[in-house]
């Protein structure tokens, strides 16, 4: 049984439509992205699936837990998902373990456990240190992290994670993907809200494509397989020898002529676009550049948000 | 009912660490309490005859009694209707954040995302308004009735107050009035979205008291036992209707959604 069901959701605020028609399901242990431009639904319909508001038509089942038009998800949904929100939103003048502290007593554990709990994911999440400092001197990194610790405090079964990079700085964004990549390691059941490709080609198998109604759900590893493209201009038509040449080459996966230029599909562009050049360079062609094209999951999310421009979607 | 009591000992810890707010709250008690005792003190020791019978002539003081027994039993009855102010201006100061002031720190959607129920949340939020207010409206009214004490007694020689009135007033009319102002406050800022905004809205709703203590001192009316029973039925009404629209008003769905 999938640990997500979900089933034309639909919601809209007065006269506007946030989104509708979103169905899909997420495998238990499965990391799924939720992919779509700012305003597209993915935090109404990540709220829908958490159990904060109701979805004015369609159903879905979490972990469970029904969710049904005109009803938000009960307080048993919401003991068994955990929510990162997009702002941390923490009490300033409460230390990190007493924020924690907080939560986990919100969700039903007594004080002394949800201690023990916030002391190891504190722990876990190299926030040891700074647990007994109030809230308001954490950096934007730390507060994100201590807030994937407060939507793991009470062990859920499926954790939803709304934009859990947006506003960090480069280091924190490292950071924080680290931690989610431990999680999906750990077999944790993930839904990830984001507009960023790259997170999502890093950490999910799946990816729903939202802008207000589902447009599409990728499998995001079968578009990684396709692995990079990369462009290489010649001063003339490439010739049968040099394209047999470059398929030789075992990080090259494929060679296709195109004019005066090649497409090469590569495994990992840092190494073998050198030694893809050197092999040309060998085969006698003169190379003018090597100009990296868009990677498959951009270019499917692009082309489905042209898409939905086109439909006057909310792309 | 343990959530209820979480949220209560994480908003008394949040009091205890603000010391502005703590301030805030003191200031107007410690107004309302020194501003009578000096006037008293003044006018029992060196007001001129003419406005001592001024007063007498304006509060119908018997003349039989005493010039500082007279004064002071005078200003005990005009002076209780402001302290009926305090219980209701305090819980304003901290109820009215208690929504709003999630909303601004965002740390209303990882509320809201526990399994903690409307009620609880209503509940926990309403004892940490209204305990801390009634403390401090209770030891501002011993105070004053210690401070009147002190005066009188070297010419009455036995305390003053407190009388029936101040007993039933801080007792009973003061944990109603509490519950109105927390009330209030609870459902003004589950529909304005500025915590600002709901304090100041919640705050209007002492000036009707404040009128009648304006009326009351230009000697218009004199508050009778009977007023304050009426009164403390009419505000354990309103304390009924409020709570139950404070509960239904937190609506989770509504509460997140809304956006003015």
């Amino acid at each position: 049984m999938p640990a997500i069901e979900a089933y034309r959701l639909a919601r809209s605020f007065g006269s506007r439509r946030a989104c509708w028609d979103v169905s899909f399901e997420v495998e238990r242990g499965e990391v799924f992205g939720l992919l779509g431009p700012n305003g597209a639904g993915k935090t109404t319909t990540l709220r829908m699936l958490a159990g904060l508001t109701a979805p004015d038509a369609g159903s879905a089942r979490v972990a469970g837990e029904l969710v049904e038009a005109g009803r938000a998800g009960s307080a048993r949904l919401r003991r068994r998902v955990g929510l990162l929100t997009e702002s941390p939103g923490f009490y300033d003048r409460l230390t990190a373990r007493e924020n924690l502290r907080y939560f986990g007593r919100l969700h039903g554990l007594a004080a002394h456990e949800a201690d023990r709990r916030g002391s190891r994911l504190l722990g876990r999440f190299s926030l040891g240190p700074h647990a007994d400092r109030p809230v308001a001197e954490l950096s934007r990194g730390m507060k994100q992290k201590l807030a994937i610790a407060r939507a793991l405090l009470h062990e859920p079964e499926v954790i939803f994670l709304d934009e859990p990079t947006v506003g960090l700085d480069p280091e924190a964004t490292r950071e924080v993907r680290a931690t989610v990549a431990q999680l999906a390691a750990e077999r944790a059941t993930i839904v990830l809200c984001t507009h960023h490709l790259d997170e999502v080609e890093r950490l999910c198998s799946r990816a729903a494509f939202i802008a207000g109604r589902l447009l599409a759900v990728h499998p995001v590893r079968e578009l990684s397989a396709e692995g990079r493209r990369v462009r290489v201009d010649l001063s003339s038509a490439a010739s049968p020898e040099m394209l047999a040449a470059l398929r030789a080459v075992p990080s090259v996966r494929g060679a296709r002529a195109e004019g005066a230029a090649i497409v090469l599909w590569l495994e990992a562009a840092e190494v073998a676009v050198p030694t893809a050049l050197a092999t040309l360079a060998a085969a006698g062609a003169r190379v003018q550049a090597a100009v990296p094209l868009r990677d498959p999951l951009e270019e499917a999310y692009l082309s489905l948000l042209a898409q939905a421009r086109a439909e006057g979607l909310p792309g | 009912m343990r959530a209820a009591l979480a949220i209560v000992e994480k908003e008394l810890l949040e009091l205890r660490r603000s010391p502005l707010l703590i301030a805030s709250m003191l200031s107007l008690p410690a107004a309302v309490v020194a501003v009578p005792l000096l006037l008293l003190a003044y006018l029992a020791r060196a007001a001129p005859d003419q406005a001592v019978d001024f007063l007498r002539e304006l509060y119908q003081m018997p003349e039989s009694s005493s010039r500082v027994a007279a004064l002071a039993a005078v200003l005990a009855r005009q002076w209780l209707p402001l302290f009926l102010v305090l219980p209701i201006f305090l819980p304003i100061l901290i109820a009215a954040q208690s929504i709003g002031g999630e909303r601004e720190r965002h740390t209303l959607e990882p509320l809201l995302a526990t399994p903690v129920s409307t009620l609880s949340i209503v509940a926990g939020k309403s004892v940490a308004a209204v305990a801390p207010s009634l403390l401090i409206t209770w030891l501002s009214a011993l105070v004053f009735c210690g401070g009147v004490d002190l005066i009188v007694w070297p010419s009455l020689h036995r305390p003053l107050l407190p009388d029936f009135s101040w007993l039933f007033g801080t007792l009973v009319l003061c944990p109603l009035l509490a519950l109105f102002g927390n009330a209030t406050a609870v459902v003004v800022s589950a529909r304005v979205l500025d915590p600002r905004a709901a304090q100041n809205i919640a705050a209007m709703t002492v000036v009707p008291l404040l009128g009648l203590l304006v009326v009351q001192l230009a000697g218009r009316v004199s508050l009778s036992a009977h007023f304050y029973g009426a009164f403390a039925l009419l505000a354990a009404l309103a304390d009924v209707l409020l709570v139950a629209l404070a509960v239904k008003l937190f609506d989770r769905d509504a509460l997140l959604t809304r956006w003015r």
